[in-house]
């Protein structure tokens, strides 16, 4: 247990908002982590810096299922990252925001959000207490005017009265201590302990049907998934936090794609609209570039970060845009050697069978961990 | 509240004095609204979505002088803008015809409008707690019963999905009772409108979307085949008085508006399709179960026309049906109501959505906004509302208010109502 650490009375309360700040970076410095987190199988410990704060926990998944931080309470992190569709959204291929605003990406399911090196599918940010200021201020998300405007509502709010006291050794409600505890609660969004994980690193042969386990040799072999979707001998994350062009970036920013569109109309019912008939009322997408809107070094045109594949059966639809809508899909792609684009291709097109296919989807399947699978409930 | 209350006892006490209160009705008002009005409408109010650029950018209560005797006809006589840009959508007088609710379906404000003074409405409370209240966001329709306002939403607040449910406030503004939307027996817990048959103690509902959907760009929405899986297939008969389900019945592609045929000896309702652009019956078999049939297409259903709004004549023998992508009004002859049958269509203009007609059908009344990020964009985003006269074969344009360069915004809802009478105005 941590001692705490009682700030002198005299701390000014009225101070002006620079000042706050000012005293909340000055106590930021890491706070050691007290939470007894079980690390569930297959994934590796957790790094001092990565460990949720105990008393800090409660108070983030508060602040992350609060629609009054959007500043028509109308959104929270939640109803991006919803708990019952994956930690993403299954309703969209990108992000529904504020007053129905498009973002042009896939809200990232948030499994084990507490192991990224770098956050967003560019990785632009560095530090998941940092992480959740871009949405809470960006026009498209959640449109707070200011920081100091959500401090203050935040402080006004009767319900968090002495909260953030509580869980911050007496330090209340600043832009620090906000970001820190959603960090905390979401650093304990861990999944492991999947049918893959008790088969490969619990050793239990029956975990895996003989499909699956050909799915992984497939996985880890001729696909040459694991390349980038690593598994290590203890732990996997399946992800090697790199960037890499897959081609579907590019795909949609030069046009190479599907000028129509098969529509569902109602169950079972479609018709093929044609892009140029919806101009009329398309409102323009924004475009994207990927991570070369982090470095501007021309390598990084369209190129994303890897995600981790757990719980990859409950995320759908995939990839930054959301534009691959099953596993199937993924795995079809995949088989191409991605999408044609301008520079070097990392992927290669793989001549899987039908059979190596269907058993690579399913050990995509394996990766799910049974307590998330239970809480998910996509169709509405 | 007090003020409210006091307020609606005077209400009660004109409306006793007898039907010199002339608050005027159009057909698609709920059947326990009082004082229906067969005369010519002296005001309308055109609930009007806030405009990013567009004047204050707020969404406003319009009101517009359509009394044809009067020197400002066809004008812009007041405007209560409300604050904010919520996605103004409908709204629905109380019994009493007193009060006019307005819903937001982004931020679930609900506004209460006090029409003692129909040219000047005047907000009296505003309900900002329905969310939190009731778990459902997006308060669609407002449909008034006895005493009370009931009120269909489309989505929740916890996964902005179409799951949802109806709630029931007293007309001074208290929660009641919310009722979720069936999931069993065929259920798919969306709905949209509201309509009862009191004769019959039956209610039929209808099913839409849920948020992510009806506030995301329209163009982008129709290119993500996530989204387009996620509309309700379905109509529900309720119990009216138990409030419980008797069928759910299979209505596939977004059943939107409920029309019940207001003939007593009808006993039918009609709806539309909005994505399948067909008409559908409902009515009981020989067994007296309640069927809901397709009986016939509205323009060209591979071309996705979009039926939106539709309003039928008190006689129940004709339909107007609007279709809003290709912005086309049309009317149905429903002597045959099985099949109906288009008998004039006009081009109103680049985009169309609702319609209102007077309890005669002699004047009908069109607006443009279907919903902020499903209107048409650019050029195409006509804002206007529209006033015509009906002689049974040609619309007759009597006056347009175009709301874009009186700095409006987006012209959505219409209500009618008409002066009060001395007798009112003294109550007060
Ligand atoms: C309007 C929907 C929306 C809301 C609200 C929202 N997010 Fe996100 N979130 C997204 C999208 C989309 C991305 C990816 C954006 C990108 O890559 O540029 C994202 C990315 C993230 C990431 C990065 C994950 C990774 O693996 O790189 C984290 C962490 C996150 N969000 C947490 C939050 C928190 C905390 C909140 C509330 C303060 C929040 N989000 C609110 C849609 C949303
Ligand atoms: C060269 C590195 C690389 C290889 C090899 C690779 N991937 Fe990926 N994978 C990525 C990147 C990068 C993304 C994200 C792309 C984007 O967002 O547009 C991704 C995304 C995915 C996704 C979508 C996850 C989500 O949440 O959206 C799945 C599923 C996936 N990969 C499975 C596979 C499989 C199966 C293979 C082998 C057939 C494979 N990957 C091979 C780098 C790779």
């Amino acid at each position: 247990m941590r001692i705490n650490r009682h700030l002198p009375l005299a701390v000014p309360i009225c101070i002006s908002f620079f000042s706050v700040l000012l005293v909340g970076y000055i106590f930021s410095k890491p706070a050691s982590s007290d939470i007894e987190i079980a690390i569930p199988l297959g994934l590796p410990p957790l790094e001092a810096h990565q460990r949720p704060v105990k008393r800090q926990v409660e108070l983030g998944r508060k602040l992350f299922f609060d629609r009054r931080l959007a500043f028509n309470n109308t959104n929270s992190c939640a109803m991006c990252h919803i708990e019952t569709q994956g930690l993403t959204s299954n309703q969209s291929a990108t992000a529904i925001g504020m007053e129905g605003r498009s973002l042009n990406r896939n809200a990232p399911a948030l499994y084990n959000v507490a192991y990224e090196k770098t956050l967003f599918h560019d990785g632009r940010e560095t530090d998941l207490a940092q992480q959740a200021w871009s949405p809470l201020l960006s026009s498209l998300e959640m449109a707070n005017p200011s920081i100091g405007s959500v401090v203050d509502r935040i402080r006004g709010l009767e319900d968090y009265k002495g909260l953030f006291e509580t869980a911050f050794d007496e330090r209340g409600v600043s832009m620090e201590t906000i970001g820190a505890a959603l960090a905390s609660y979401q650093r304990t969004l861990l999944a492991g302990n999947s049918r893959f994980d008790q088969w490969y690193y619990g050793k239990k042969a029956g975990a895996l049907s003989d499909d699956e386990k050909h799915g992984f040799e497939v996985f880890a072999g001729k696909g040459s998934c694991a390349t980038c979707h690593t598994i290590g001998e203890k732990s996997a994350l399946f992800t090697d936090g790199n960037f890499y062009v897959t081609g579907i970036g590019y795909h949609t920013a030069i046009g190479a794609g599907s000028r129509v569109s098969k529509v569902q109309l109602a169950p079972g019912e479609f018709v093929e609209i044609k892009h140029e008939d919806m101009e009329t009322y398309s409102a323009p997408r924004l475009n994207d570039i990927g991570r070369f809107a982090v470095t501007l070094d021309p390598k990084d045109r369209w190129s994303y970060k890897t995600p981790g594949l757990r719980n990859v059966e409950l995320t759908f639809p995939y990839m930054h845009d959301g534009s691959l809508s099953t596993l199937e899909d993924v795995v079809e792609f995949y088989d191409k050697g991605g999408y044609e684009h301008d520079g070097d291709r990392v992927l290669q097109p793989l001549g899987l069978t039908a059979k190596e296919k269907a058993d690579l989807v399913a050990f995509l399947k394996s990766l799910t961990t049974a307590e998330d699978k239970a809480k998910h409930s996509p169709y509405r | 509240m007090k003020k409210l209350l006091r307020s609606s006892v005077c209400a009660l006490a004109v409306l006793a004095v007898g039907p010199s209160l002339t608050i005027a009705d159009e057909t698609c008002n709920s059947p326990f609204t009082s004082a229906l009005i067969k005369g010519q409408e002296d005001f309308l109010h055109v609930w009007t979505l806030g405009e990013v650029g567009v004047g204050d950018e707020s969404d406003k209560l319009v009101t517009i002088d359509v009394q044809p005797n009067s020197p400002t006809f066809g004008k812009v006589i007041n405007s209560v803008s409300v604050g904010g840009r919520g996605e103004a959508h409908h709204t629905g007088f109380t019994d009493d015809r007193r009060f006019l609710w307005a819903g937001r379906l982004d931020d679930n404000k609900i506004f209460i409008f006090d029409l003692i003074d129909p040219s000047k409405p005047k907000v009296v409370k505003t309900i900002t707690d329905f969310a939190d209240k009731t778990g459902f966001v997006g308060p669609h329709t407002f449909y008034a019963t006895a005493g009370r306002m009931m009120i269909q939403a489309l989505s929740n607040g916890k996964t902005h999905d179409g799951q949802t449910g109806i709630v029931v406030y007293n007309n001074a503004g208290d929660l009641i009772s919310t009722h979720p939307m069936p999931l069993d027996n065929g259920g798919d817990g969306y709905g949209y409108d509201i309509g009862i048959n009191p004769a019959q103690n039956v209610m039929l509902t209808s099913s839409f979307t849920g948020w992510t959907n009806y506030m995301m760009d329209i163009g982008q929405m129709v290119k993500d085949p996530e989204a387009m899986k996620r509309f309700g297939s379905t109509m529900v008969m309720w119990d009216f008085k138990s409030m419980k389900p008797i069928t759910t019945m299979q209505v596939p592609g977004a059943p939107l508006e409920i029309r019940w045929s207001l003939r007593p000896e009808d006993n039918w309702a009609i709806t539309a399709t909005a994505l399948t652009s067909k008409l559908w019956l409902v009515k009981q078999n020989e067994k007296g179960e309640w069927q809901a049939k397709d009986v016939g297409n509205i323009g060209d259903p591979s071309k996705v026309p979009l039926p939106v709004d539709i309003s039928i004549t008190a006689d129940g023998k004709g339909l107007w049906v609007n279709t809003f992508l290709d912005g086309t009004t049309r009317y149905y002859d429903l002597t045959n109501v099985e099949a109906p049958k288009e008998v004039y269509s006009k081009k109103m203009g680049s985009q169309v959505n609702m319609v209102s007609q007077s309890f005669d059908g002699k004047r009908v009344y069109f607006t443009t906004s279907l919903l902020a990020n499903w209107d048409k964009k650019g050029n195409d985003n006509e804002q206007w509302l529209k006033a015509y006269d009906w002689d049974g074969k040609e619309l007759v344009e009597k006056f347009t208010v175009d709301f874009k360069a009186e700095k409006l915004g987006r012209a959505h809802h219409m209500k009618f109502s008409a002066k009060p009478t001395k007798a009112a105005a003294l109550g007060e």
